[in-house]
């Protein structure tokens, strides 16, 4: 081996005794959610009838936008439903995990200084990145092959060996290439964050790209890269094209990788970094402003990506909307003034799903934000703030106005991109106000989750990021509950699913109003304990 | 006029750990007060304590006649800190942070802020993210310095900054001390502290083991005296206040004697027909090894 690579295998080692556990997490909970949803399966869709009428439902352009074409042809099985219903799900989680540890393993230990460190010794420059490249590839063998044999075990009526191995393989396949992907974008730019930003939104396009041609043209979807998993046709043909795809990108991808790390230095990015101003802008005072500042760049990503999203999912509203075209028998049957009414409420009914998923992404910036408040401290860029004439008061309503701010904004112009082409894409376009009630109706859920952050942040600060669980799970029941028919209250566990059926629904201002009172009460309790303890906490 | 700041019986607990002990004194108006001791002994968490950023279990800590956990806002009005360790945000210029800094004070960007600038030799348009330590730390003096407060404190300011710049500290140390502002240096280079400071609190494992002026300090300590007389110096050596005894011949030795009996032995020394004689006073770094080494009850090094 080259010295450039020496010692990788020892990195290997202490890159996997520092994650075992958040490994075993990742994979664990991947793997025992396909397992489990599998298990579960036959006794919801066991019967010819529940598997005819949820084929039907997964082939109406709003499911599709959602979940992915549905191609398979009667008989129907258990199988054949679970394989195109799980695929792009949880395609997504696999990418998301790959993105994580991805750049924990490279920018965020570069970001730490430790990198600096390891290079001191009798490491090769190229080292951490190929003891990336191994650790990625272990984690995904290991969770391909657990989700293969968890899903044999689960043995659903009609499901093979090839089609459980296929999507097990293949699932590590697809994530390990949103993993290069990572790798890459963690060589060109200079920080964690900026690496994982990136990496989200290459995943939010190609996401986005996937439900466009999978609504309109699903033989384009070939170009969309996401979509390569839906082409493994699970359980019916279970092709093997897509999995050489990509992993043919992911060593394209590598070699890329590999290349732009050879020609940085360690701790910096592609692009040197911009001298700044020598003096300050006019704006930036106090903590508030100072927050704005420093999140300006990710606010921009943030808001318009989620306009983008809601736009993308707007432009399918023409399609979603027209019955007639994917059953023409509806038109004879309910007469055109009952097929306008049933466009409208299927669109409304997949604005519902879209908002919850607006919701939840907009939680993401906010939550972020309001987490800073310890990170920054142990980071120990407030030092310097506490010892001004700032109080802990200020500071925590800054972070916090700051957080509701910034995913309020997320939120309703994600609505807002919704309802915008989504009526340019519509005959009979819907109001923006009733659009709107979405906005409303989930926006006092932002505030709870948000206000569940902010009590961690100051009652917890050791175990703020479980915060994120409730994001995650929150998307989880919104897709999976009703696919898997969860109990009303699993639904009712996270607080988007405390909200009722808008903008179908008129907003419910009783609910309304005792959630906002709930998150400010939250953030009420989250100041008291901010307040009165030591702020390092190592 | 009272005292700037006050300390008193103040203890922190981490968790199980003690942090603090008993950490008792008091910075009058006007005078550089260094605060010194070994790494780990409590310095930083003391400050932290005087900041608010950390809640005392027990004791007070009061400045300007406030205290320092319930009053920390309108305190910070009028003091300047530079930690350690300063970490700024990686993605501001060092220039941003000074106004920054400043303006969260009231204050503006001055001409002194930039003669500052220009003193310290920063470069202020850089990012954060490519300072070195002592980079760092030049813009949060930079900022203290300009910012004119009735008290700063300095937290081992000078660990990253090269001999030139420790030089032009120091000078901006002694401005501010003719201005009539007190300062809190807390450091572990003696003799900085030995050439700035007028008293001097000695600080181990969470107490304060000595407090006073050097002049002071010295009294309770020893000093390092080097003889040759005529006749022998055998009844010298049998002396109580004279320690350490060591003759290189009967009639040339080095001894060390404690402060307050160092008239007395020259008067017997003289009755020996002293020829050559040279007296030393203890170094700031003297008092600290032996008030360091004084654990176990041993007194001599
Ligand atoms: N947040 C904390 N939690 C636990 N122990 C701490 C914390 N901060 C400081 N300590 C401990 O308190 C002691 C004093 O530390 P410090 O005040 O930083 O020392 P100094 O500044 O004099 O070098 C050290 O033993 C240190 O490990
Ligand atoms: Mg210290």
């Amino acid at each position: 081996m080259s010295s450039r690579y020496a010692n990788t295998w020892a990195l290997v080692r202490l890159n996997l005794c520092h994650d075992w556990l958040k490994i075993f997490l990742w994979i664990a909970g991947l793997a025992g959610m396909m397992a489990s949803a599998a298990a579960k399966f036959e006794g919801i869709y066991g019967t010819p009838k529940a598997m005819a009428s949820i084929a039907q439902t997964l082939k109406t352009p709003a499911m599709v936008s959602l979940f992915g074409p549905f191609t398979a042809t009667p008989p129907f099985s258990s199988a054949v439903i679970y394989g195109a219903e799980m695929m792009v799900f949880m395609g997504l989680f696999a990418a998301m995990m790959n993105v994580y540890f991805a750049v924990h393993a490279t920018r965020a230990e570069e970001d730490a200084g430790t990198s600096e460190l390891i290079l001191a010794h009798a490491v090769g420059r190229q080292s951490p990145l190929l003891a990336a490249i191994i650790e990625l590839l272990m984690i995904n063998g290991v969770a391909g092959v657990l989700e293969a044999l968890g899903l044999q075990a689960a043995n659903m009526p009609g499901a093979s060996a090839t089609g459980s191995w296929l999507f097990g393989l293949g699932l590590a396949a697809f994530g390990f290439m949103f993993g290069t992907f990572s790798l890459l974008f963690a060589q060109m730019v200079s920080s964690a964050r900026a690496s994982t930003m990136l990496s989200y939104a290459w995943l939010g396009l190609l996401y986005v790209a996937r439900m466009g041609t999978d609504v309109k043209n699903p033989a384009l979807t070939w170009w969309t890269i996401f979509g390569w998993i839906e082409k493994m046709h699970l359980y019916t043909a279970n092709v093997w094209t897509p999995v050489w795809l990509m992993l043919g990108l992911s060593a394209t991808v590598l070699f890329g990788a590999v290349a732009l790390a050879n020609a940085r230095d360690i701790g910096a990015g592609l692009v040197e970094p911009r001298a700044g101003r020598s003096k300050a802008s006019r704006f930036l005072q106090g903590p508030l402003m100072l927050l704005a500042r420093l999140d300006r760049t990710s606010t921009i990503i943030w808001l318009l990506g989620l306009f983008v999203l809601g736009a993308a999912y707007g432009s399918i509203f023409g399609t979603v909307g027209d019955l007639v075209q994917s059953n023409p028998m509806l038109a004879k049957l309910l007469g055109s003034s009952g097929v306008a009414a049933a466009n409208r409420a299927v669109v409304l009914g997949l604005a519902n799903t879209l908002v919850v998923i607006f919701a939840v992404v907009a939680a993401v910036p906010a939550i972020s934000t309001l987490l800073r408040l310890n990170t920054d401290e142990r980071k120990g860029y407030l030092e310097l703030l506490h010892a001004a004439p700032v109080s802990r008061l200020h500071l925590f309503l800054s972070h916090a106005f700051e957080a509701v701010g910034v995913g309020t904004l997320a939120l309703a112009l994600g609505v807002l991109g919704m309802g915008v082409a989504g009526n340019a894409s519509m005959t009979t376009p819907i109001s923006l106000a009733r659009f709107m009630r979405g906005f409303v109706g989930y926006w006092p859920a932002l505030l709870v989750v948000c206000g569940l952050a902010a009590l961690l942040v100051g009652l917890l600060p050791r175990l703020q990021t479980l915060i994120w669980v409730v994001p995650v799970y929150g998307v989880l029941s919104m897709f999976l509950g009703p696919m898997l028919d969860f109990p009303k209250w699993a639904e009712r566990l996270s607080p988007f699913g405390w909200v009722n059926a808008v903008p179908t629904r008129a907003v419910a201002w009783p609910t309304f109003a005792r959630m906002t009172a709930l998150g400010i009460g939250l953030f009420g309790l989250a100041y008291v304990s901010y307040r009165r303890r030591d702020l390092t906490m190592n | 006029m009272a005292d700037v700041l006050t300390v008193d019986h103040l203890q922190k607990k981490f968790g199980k750990f003690q942090a603090l002990k008993d950490i008792t004194f008091s910075i009058h108006p006007g005078e550089v007060f260094g605060f010194i001791g070994p790494n780990g002994a409590g310095k930083s968490t003391t400050i932290r304590t005087l900041l608010g950023i950390l809640r005392p279990t027990a004791g007070r800590a009061t400045i300007f006649g406030q205290d320092a956990w319930a009053d920390a806002v309108s305190i910070h009005k009028r003091i300047a800190y530079v930690p350690g360790d300063v970490n700024l945000w990686p993605n501001l210029s060092g220039g941003e942070v000074i106004d920054f800094l400043l303006r969260l004070n009231g204050q503006k960007h001055s001409d002194r802020t930039d003669e500052l600038i220009k003193v310290f030799a920063l470069d202020v348009r850089k990012k954060a993210r490519t300072y070195s330590k002592g980079n760092r730390q030049k813009v949060a003096l930079v900022a203290a310095f300009s910012s004119q407060a009735d008290l700063s404190i300095f937290d081992e300011p000078t660990s990253g900054l090269d001999p030139l710049m420790e030089e032009v500290f120091q000078r901006e140390v002694l401005a501010l001390k003719q201005a009539g502002k007190s300062v809190l240096l807390s450091s572990h280079i003696l003799s900085e502290v030995e050439r700035m400071c007028d008293r001097i609190a000695i600080i181990r494992q969470g107490e304060i083991i000595e407090v006073g002026s050097l002049a002071e300090m010295r009294q309770l300590s020893r000093s390092t005296v080097r003889v040759t007389t005529q006749q022998p110096l055998t009844a010298i050596e049998a002396l109580p206040s004279v320690h350490q005894f060591k003759a290189k011949t009967p009639t040339q030795a080095v001894f060390s004697v404690d402060a307050e009996a160092l008239g007395d032995t020259i008067t017997a020394l003289s009755q020996l027909g002293i020829t050559q004689l040279i007296t030393t006073p203890p170094t700031l770094e003297d008092l600290f090894l032996r008030y360091y080494n004084q654990e176990g009850g041993k007194d001599e090094q």
